[in-house]
């Protein structure tokens, strides 16, 4: 059953992700292939041929968290540079009736750049139309609306490497419990297309490349503050787990809640993107062994230089990654600059003294 | 809460706080009508005041005010009806598979059976078992939540039948959208049921003393199982309507529509413990809710700043509302 439903949430999704012995290669919607972020820079003549043309940029987003923060905050110093003024900035909060509502609101103040996420490939496509027809700019986060042609409707795809996230979060785990043992796996239940990527790309790491861990308890989580319950009864069908797997860092925390009601010391947690939580628990020596983050800061630069150079008329790879990176107890201070772009928590900075 | 009605205010008061009180009725329009002129003004060079801008917040606004006038008739009879959000979602997810199944008939049959069925559900634990609507209807928020992510595994459908886009949220008549005629004439049907038939009155009745209403000869359940049963259908519409709008269903559809319904029902002068509303209030209530949101977004405000401006903006409108009410 549950592969059967993880199997239709990929097939939901435009992107392919290559099978290959080393599956480390996330490729685009027609097999491009990636285009690092650190390619796409503007020039000193782009600048200054952006500047004082009254470009406005929107910001529409799926939800608000840390990584959109950071994604904005790339995306707005990267504008800025520009001259260029964001003029809107929405939270769809995950819902695709909601984001069309932005969508429209937003195309009101006449942007000429648009940076989104679009929900889900099936629903956004009818919702970015009217951007299309107004000649806006689009460069997409992570996912693309179906049926969506690159250069004629958008301008490129900029992601995160999400099938990396998921490999290098079962390395690390696997390196924590000597590459042996039994781990649990918490997924997202729902139809998201980024955890959807990370979350598979974990267990089929972990299957592959690992023959001995084996994946003992699987539980997919809707709601983040139910973790501790979940995890809490993963503990008791499975006190022996020497490792677990948790989608992302919001939910982590309950589990990290559970684990200390139990008084377990000894189960990992390997979780992805940073948190102050988790980041600190780590920091502590505690269970969480490793995070694993994107470069978010870089991902909203990248769209944004993206989406100039489109204004600019000039082509833009159509798939375009930034790096992940495993951030560990030894490397959270540099981690947290690296992908956030700020320094880690003072509570943080303070326990790795 | 007493809840006093104008035209029995006594005569003995002063014809100046009789006219504060008549003007408090408006508060609703009032508000409605300062909230745009600040707008209009404030953002008079970033789109707010163009035809498709305002056109398009009647259009998103569209399905919170079909759900809002269920929750009109539902919250006069003394009750409340959680569960709208999870019909909406059930109904379009059903409605789209049926009708990539069997044509367009059977998905609109389906979607609005699905919503009227679960209304008979909570109509009937309702009325029949006896047990509080506060909590038939959370338990079957969560159940039919569950109902709408198992449907069909987690997947968005595409609605691709053109005549069903049409009809139910993409398409125009007389050059009006579709979405503007679902809802005036829920509006207007809407009103006249609530403001001038025995109907009406038996549900005000029953939200104003239920014991009163029953000795008088008015059947209790039958009016608490009804308006349940009108506002699943009517949720279910409203999923039709987002189903059609987006031109395709998925389980989260209708998710967050709670809060918004019943605030733009409260801000729109119905009692939350029954026995008053007003259908037209509601509908002015869910195009202020639209109006805040589309205004907060385009003056450039973070996601952060426009949360916590609406929430003051609907915490003023409900304490200046709820005043008056309980003067």
């Amino acid at each position: 059953m549950l592969v059967k439903r993880f199997l239709n949430a990929t097939a939901l999704t435009c992107f392919l992700l290559s099978a290959s012995a080393s599956f480390a290669q996330t490729v685009g919607p027609s097999g491009e292939a990636a285009t690092p972020s650190s390619a796409i820079t503007l020039s000193d003549a782009d600048l200054a041929s952006l500047k004082d043309k009254g470009y406005k940029a929107a910001l529409l987003w799926h939800t608000s968290s840390d990584f959109v923060n950071a994604v904005s905050a790339g995306a707005k110093d990267e504008f800025a540079r520009a001259g260029v003024k964001v003029v809107v900035t929405t939270d769809a909060g995950f819902d695709a009736a909601r984001q069309r509502s932005d969508i429209e609101t937003a195309l009101a103040a006449k942007p000429d750049v648009v940076l989104a996420l679009p929900l889900d490939p099936v629903t956004s496509a009818e919702a970015f139309k009217q951007a299309i027809a107004d000649h806006t700019k689009l460069v997409f986060l992570s996912n693309v609306p179906a049926g969506y042609k690159q250069g004629s409707d958008y301008a490129a795809i900029v992601t995160d490497d999400l099938f990396q996230m998921g490999k290098q979060a079962a390395d690390a785990l696997a390196k924590s419990i000597g590459g042996k043992g039994k781990v649990g796996w918490i997924f997202h239940d729902a139809t998201y297309y980024v955890t959807n990527q990370r979350d598979n790309a974990f267990k089929s790491t972990i299957e592959k490349d690992y023959p001995d861990i084996k994946i003992v308890a699987q539980k997919g989580i809707s709601d983040p503050s139910r973790a501790e319950e979940l995890a809490s009864a993963m503990l008791l069908q499975n006190p022996d787990l020497d490792g677990i797997y948790v989608t992302w860092a919001e939910p982590a925390d309950g589990v990290l809640a559970a684990l200390r009601a139990a008084g377990n010391t000894k189960t990992k947690i390997v979780t992805l993107d940073l948190a102050e939580p988790v980041g600190l628990d780590m920091a502590k020596g505690g269970n969480v062994t490793a995070l694993v983050a994107d470069k978010a800061y870089e991902l909203g630069r990248t769209m944004a230089a993206t989406g100039l150079k489109s204004l600019l008329n000039q082509a833009t790879p159509p798939f375009i990654v930034a790096p992940a990176l495993t951030v560990t107890k030894e490397t959270i201070a540099s981690g947290w600059k690296e992908s956030l772009n700020r320094d880690a928590p003072q509570s943080i900075l303070d326990a790795v003294k | 809460m007493s809840k006093t009605n104008p035209s029995l205010v006594p005569s003995g008061r002063s014809l100046s706080l009789l006219g504060k009180a008549n003007l408090q009725q408006y508060v609703v329009y009032l508000g409605f009508l300062a909230i745009f002129l600040f707008f209009a003004i404030v953002l008079r060079d970033s789109g707010f005041l163009t035809v498709r801008n305002l056109s398009n917040i009647v259009l998103q606004t569209a399905p919170v005010t079909i759900m809002a006038i269920g929750l009109v008739f539902v919250l006069s009879a003394g009750e409340i009806d959680l569960s709208i959000g999870s019909i909406v979602a059930v109904s379009a997810l059903a409605g789209a598979v049926a009708m990539n199944g069997y044509g367009i008939t059977a998905g609109i049959a389906a979607g609005l059976c699905a919503g009227l069925l679960i209304g008979l559900v909570n109509g009937v634990l309702v009325a029949y078992v006896r047990l509080p609507s506060f909590l038939v209807t959370l338990a079957t928020m969560g159940l039919f939540a569950g109902v709408a992510r198992s449907l069909t595994d987690l997947r968005s459908i595409p609605v691709t039948n053109s005549a069903f886009t049409g009809f139910f949220g993409s398409g125009t008549l007389l050059g009006i959208p579709s979405l503007v005629w679902w809802t005036v004439g829920a509006i207007c049907i809407g009103h006249i049921v609530y403001r001038h038939t025995r109907f009406g009155a038996h549900v005000l009745a029953t939200g104003d003393n239920n014991r009163a209403a029953s000795v008088s000869g008015i059947s209790v359940p039958r009016i608490r199982l009804t308006v349940l049963m009108m506002s699943g259908v009517l949720a279910s519409l409203a999923g039709l309507l987002y189903a059609g709008r987006l031109q395709a269903a998925k389980y989260t559809l209708g998710e967050t529509d709670l809060m918004t319904v019943i605030a733009a029902v409260i801000v729109g002068g119905t009692l939350l413990n029954g026995g008053k509303g007003s259908i037209i209030g509601a509908l002015v209530g869910s195009l202020m809710m639209g109006m805040l949101n589309n205004g907060l977004i385009l003056m450039g405000l973070s996601v952060s700043d426009q949360m916590i401006v609406r929430g003051l903006i609907i915490l003023a409108a409900v304490a200046v509302s709820l005043r008056e009410k309980s003067r």
